[in-house]
């Protein structure tokens, strides 16, 4: 919030600047009665006084103005430093941080929070300003007038404060009740509309009705009660302001009949205590908003207080670039000690070599991939790339050489040509994005597509099939062009045909790079130089295809598998055909 | 996909009377709170005017005639009113409010009933989202133009009315000086007013830019760190907000240039009533409690032309609302009972498909000339491609559209002459994804048959073994299933859905398998309900698992709106055409599915 202290202040004293010459005009306006009318003035003098009422209305539409967009800048631009912020903050948390905090919490925290935090500034703390500043300043007007007038006016005053905050307080709470049954009516609405289907299926509108009814007729029972407390509310802090005003104005005109006060001064204080009394009852509304300001502002900074990854800090580019040799040598990683995600994990990988993982969900698979950008930092033992041990690397330089496909690729609201490029830091031409299209073999599915490379992907565009996202995503890494490789290859979701077409992409992609597989079936795995199957964190067998289907085990199983299924298939057929 | 008709359009919708009187229908059935809240707040602006000219005597003929008496007369009467006052806030305040919600539940009452008509066919062309805002923003808004809005055209119209009248009272020379200011006010107010209302709204749409990015940031988060866009996105990410600062710098402005300008308008107004008023003073013709008047008048007028300003601005962009909601209400279903529509009391018997024509968008048939007839009882299971007209099939027998040529018949009867009651309360349905409503396991049975018991529904749950599960959960029957049945896994809902059928008791059975794997006990469980409700029932099944297709009385191979390949699984097999090669493929994959090589080989396999 630096920079913005001074602004904030400007604004805040241009208020006060603008209220007093709010206040000097009913001081005039005394002056007038007072001494002008009474000595039956020239023209001239009138045309002062006018002028002099002109000036300071004038003054006052300045100062209020000044203070206004002083406030907006100060607001909104906390609010842009916050928000780029914290974009660039959630980015450089990392993978541990991101997978114990759900996403939603996180948009809350970056969209709705800064915003409350911007009204905080923008509305909520330069109201309570001008509320104080215009009763502070009125007040000594009324003083150096009367002072016992000044006591009077004020008798009401804490009442209204207190009663207003206790309100305020109380009517919240009520309009979350409100709110929260605002949200069951659409929950309501939203799955009568997702199952559609069913509620026709089963002939059940009027039951649907009924339901619908029910939460419709709570909401209107609670906007009700919500209602009720805030018709209460007014009439009764519209009483005590009433009649306290109605007080000062009695007492005050007494004075005058007195001679204690001229006619001017009472004209003069019945302007001013308006200003003193009204503004007061919405003092309780700002405090009980300026403290969800500050929940707010709680929430958000226990997300800026947590430790950034920092990604350029390491060693960058060595000599010659990389080759791509790969060792552990009893790698662990646990989240905290209790729970052990790889045990001992050691494994000799050369340069340009496919090492293939095998093993169930919950093994180990893809915890041990992600060690190698640092995406995760292994707790013990010892992980070399080059030679070199892994976390004297900075994690861009790691990242910019380690492409990853991933089993359902995440694409971005962009077009099909910048989700291609998304990872690459130079200029692409189109006949490069096409090329490279054509060798993951999407470029035939793009052109089909409504506007070819520049068709949106996502709510906006397209829905892509699994597949097609795959392909986009080999597209991706071949054009950031990696030493190492990770794929995740799950063609469970496509057809036999496509599964073909990927299968010949994905090859094209690994030629000549470290590439570590994370397998699902038996095919992506028989190439590859060296197995391994994971259980439980563990390597419970290694070898090439060869040496492990001549060992009893699961791999000997999985392979054993394809046969036995043709032969039931054969089976089958045969069945069918006596 | 949205279709652009259904994109937040711009508003461009001029002022039809049309529109703003049906709008006030809406208040008709309540005319009395209507009524009400007009009547108070009229009262409440002309005593809001009458104080001042309360003031306005305290001064005259209390101070400066010296009269003790009139001062406390007065004085007594003010504090009266200030009762009364209080009354007609009350009175306003809640009956405008209560008028308010009153008219939200309605329209919400009246758009979900009329969702409920709706065919299919408008559900597949309108985007949930798009129905979700009229039922909720769109009713609100309108809601709170006919209270709100109204309430303070109203005030307004009714304190500048009433302040003028006094203000004649007083010195009707000088009032027709102010009388000049009012409509430029209103003007240079109203005009500011809907710059300001432009800016807001575009903050608003780059506000949700915003979120977007958040969203797709946070989400995607793991893709950016392997790619290093950091530095890209933050660099792309920081020019939607400095367009957010500007707009909202912008929007704030205007705002606080609003105020002061109307302010200093009608500070030349006191202005010239010092000037021309104290001239009045020397010749006797207005009093100093006058001029008092005068300046709280003028100064007071602010605020009724700020609202009025305010709600005109708004008015547009709530008659927009009105327009959209009623579009709803008035759409009109694609499939309703014809006149004379009838309940045959049962619909057993064949099903006829008779040269069946359908198509969804006009050059784009779905089904040509389709014949069918199946028999009362048999079992069909329809195998083919995505897209290839199965699921249309389902949907014209549910009567969800109608032919748009030839014609169906069940039970001898054309489907046409039967009201949708008839059809649709005896067709049971299990669907793909199969959706549960949020509430208990129990509720969502139930959904079958509303007026069955719990032995009822226990019995339903036990035919497809699903009682051993729901037993299993903490809560038993009484156990939450989440918005959407999200606390329950796939093939957990697959069992309550037919447990749900099974209750229906259906003469027609209808069901859509799952693609999605589920574990191969709860396979198994489905199959065995699924057993239980073909039995004795026709059925159609959209079939995705080789058991299912086995045990069909008869397979449909359907492609491209046609039947290509028909007959039993032998049959179908021998013949080595569509069905084979579907069998085959499908047949490998399902049991490398099925196969876990970390525990010991399944029996299947041995």
């Amino acid at each position: 919030m630096t920079g913005f202290h001074f602004i904030y202040l400007a604004a805040t004293l241009s208020l006060g600047l603008g209220a007093i010459a709010r206040t000097a005009s009913y001081l005039l306006l005394r002056y007038f009665v007072d001494d002008v009318l009474g000595q039956s003035p020239s023209i001239s003098t009138l045309i002062l006084i006018a002028l002099g009422f002109l000036g300071l209305a004038l003054i006052q539409g300045g100062f209020t103005f000044i203070s206004g967009t002083l406030a907006a800048r100060t607001a909104e631009g906390i609010a842009q430093r916050l928000r780029n912020y914290l974009f660039d903050h959630v980015q450089h948390l990392s993978f541990t941080y991101h997978d114990r905090t759900p996403t939603g919490e996180l948009i809350q925290r970056s969209t709705s929070d800064i915003d409350a935090l911007r009204r905080f500034f923008s509305d909520q703390a330069i109201g309570v300003g001008r509320i104080l500043l215009l009763f502070v300043i009125n007040l000594a007007a009324i003083i150096s007038l009367n002072q016992q007038l000044a006591l009077l006016s004020i008798l009401v005053v804490p009442l209204i404060i207190v009663m207003s905050f206790f309100f305020f307080r109380k009517i919240s709470t009520i309009y979350e009740l409100y709110q929260e049954q605002e949200a069951i009516l659409s929950t309501r609405l939203q799955e009568n509309l997702a199952g559609v289907r069913v509620v026709k299926a089963f002939a059940r509108q009027t039951h649907e009705r009924d339901k619908f009814e029910r939460e419709n007729w709570e909401k209107f029972q609670r906007g009700k009660h919500f209602l009720t407390m805030h018709s209460l509310y007014w009439p009764i802090s519209d009483i005590l302001a009433g009649l306290q005003m109605l007080a000062g104005i009695g007492i005050g005109a007494l004075m005058a009949m007195n001679g204690t006060i001229t006619i001017g001064t009472y004209l003069a204080y019945c302007g001013m205590i308006v200003l003193i009394i009204w503004p007061m009852r919405n003092l309780g509304r700002l405090i009980v908003q300026m403290s969800t300001g500050l929940v707010s502002y709680g929430r958000v900074s226990d997300v800026i207080r947590q430790e950034r990854e920092p990604i350029e800090i390491g060693l960058d580019a060595p000599k010659g670039g990389l080759r791509g040799e790969v060792i552990f040598k009893d790698v662990c990683f646990a989240y905290s000690e209790s729970d052990l995600i790889l045990e001992k994990i050691s494994f000799h990988c050369k340069p340009g070599q496919v090492i293939a993982l095998l093993g169930l969900t919950g093994s180990g698979k893809t915890t041990l991939v992600n060690l190698l950008p640092r995406f995760y930092e292994y707790s013990s033992g010892s992980l070399t790339l080059d030679g070199i041990e892994l976390n004297t690397y900075s994690r861009q330089f790691l990242r910019q050489h380690i492409g990853i496909v991933e089993q359902e690729p995440f694409l971005f609201s962009r077009t099909i040509r910048e989700n291609i490029i998304y990872g690459v830091n130079r200029k692409v031409s189109s006949e490069e994005i096409e090329d490279t299209a054509r060798a993951a073999a999407i470029h035939e599915s793009i052109l089909s597509f409504p506007d070819g490379y520049d068709t949106l992907v996502g709510e906006k565009g397209v829905t892509l099939s699994g597949g097609q996202k795959q392909r986009i995503a080999i597209a991706r890494a071949l054009l950031k062009d990696p030493c190492i490789l990770i794929l995740d290859d799950s063609t469970s979701s496509v057809d036999m045909e496509t599964e073909g077409i990927i299968r010949q992409a994905l090859r094209r992609l690994m030629r000549g790079r470290t590439t570590f597989i994370i397998a699902h079936r038996i095919q992506s795995v028989m190439e590859a130089d060296l197995i391994l199957v994971l259980e439980g964190g563990e390597i419970v067998q290694r070898g090439t295809h060869e040496q492990l289907i001549a060992q009893p085990g699961i791999y000997q199983r999985i392979h054993d598998m394809q046969t036995r299924i043709e032969d039931a298939l054969e089976e089958e057929i045969a069945s069918a055909n006596t | 996909m949205p279709t652009p008709e259904f994109e937040e359009e711009e508003f461009t919708t001029q002022f039809s009377g049309r529109i703003i009187a049906r709008i006030l229908g809406l208040a008709k059935p309540h005319w009395k709170w209507l009524v009400g809240f007009l009547l108070t707040i009229a009262l409440t602006s002309a005593l809001d005017s009458y104080f001042t000219f309360l003031g306005k005597q305290i001064i005259d003929q209390g101070i400066l005639a010296n009269d003790r008496g009139a001062l406390v007369r007065f004085v007594v009467i003010y504090a009266l009113l200030i009762i009364v006052q209080a009354g007609n806030v009350f009175g306003f305040i809640y009956l405008a409010g209560i008028l308010g919600e009153r008219i939200q539940y309605d329209l919400r009452k009246k758009s979900f009933n009329h969702l409920q008509d709706l065919s299919l066919a408008y559900y597949d062309r309108t985007p949930v989202g798009w129905i979700m805002s009229r039922v909720t923003s769109d009713s609100q808004r309108i809601s709170e133009l006919t209270t709100w809005g109204l309430l303070d055209v109203t005030w307004a119209i009714f304190s500048i009315g009433t302040s003028l009248l006094f203000m004649l009272v007083i010195n009707w020379r000088m009032a027709l000086i102010v009388l000049a200011i009012i409509p430029v006010l209103i003007v240079v107010a109203s005009r500011f007013k809907k710059k300001i209302l432009i800016e807001f709204r575009k903050v608003r749409k780059i506000n949700s830019k915003i979120t977007a990015a958040y969203n797709e940031n946070i989400t995607g988060v793991r893709v950016v760190k392997a790619l290093n866009r950091e530095e890209k996105n933050l660099h792309e990410f920081s020019g939607l907000t400095g367009e957010m600062y500007r707009a909202g710098y912008r929007a704030a402005w205007l705002s606080a240039l609003f105020l002061p300008l109307v302010q200093i308008i009608s500070s030349l107004a006191v202005g010239s009533v010092v000037w021309y008023g104290g001239l009045q003073v020397q010749i006797g013709s207005l009093t100093i409690g006058g001029i008092q008047a005068f300046i709280s008048y003028i100064t007071f007028m602010l605020w009724p032309v700020q609202d009025l300003a305010r709600v005109y601005a708004e008015m547009q962009h709530a008659i927009a609302s009105a327009e959209r909601v009623f579009s709803l209400i008035d759409s009109v279903p694609d499939v309703r009972d014809r006149p004379g529509a009838i309940d045959p009391g049962s619909i057993k018997g064949d099903i006829i498909f008779k040269d069946v024509n359908f198509h969804y968008e006009p050059d784009n048939p779905v089904l040509t000339d389709f014949n069918l007839t199946v028999k009362r009882g048999e079992t069909i299971a329809l195998v083919g491609p995505t897209g290839g007209g199965k699921s249309t099939i389902v949907n014209l027998l549910c009567r969800f559209y109608e032919p748009k040529q030839g014609s169906i018949y069940i039970g001898n009867h054309d489907y046409m002459t039967l009201s949708l009651h008839a059809i649709q309360s005896r067709i049971g349905m299990v669907l793909q994804t199969p959706h549960l409503f949020s509430g208990t396991i129990r509720e969502n049975i139930k959904y079958g048959r509303l007026d069955a018991s719990d032995e009822e529904i226990d019995e339903a749950a036990k035919m497809v073994s699903a009682h051993d599960f729901i037993m299993g959960l903490e809560k038993g029957y009484d156990e939450q299933v989440g918005e959407g049945g999200i606390l329950l896994s796939v093939g957990q809902k697959q069992l309550i859905s037919l447990s749900r059928a099974v209750l229906a008791d259906p003469e027609i059975f209808i069901m859509d398998e799952a693609t999605s794997s589920v574990d191969t006990i709860t396979e198994s469980l489905i199959q065995k309900g699924m057993m239980e409700l073909v039995r004795d029932r026709t059925s159609f099944i959209i079939a995705h698992r080789l058991s299912t297709i086995k045990r069909a009385d008869r397979i449909l191979f359907i492609d491209d709106g046609r039947i290509v390949e028909m007959g039993t699984h032998a049959s179908l097999l021998r013949a080595k055409g569509h069905y084979y090669r579907l069998y085959t493929q499908q047949f490998r994959r399902d049991l490398e599915r099925e196969f876990d090589p970390f525990r010991e080989p399944s029996p299947a396999m041995t």
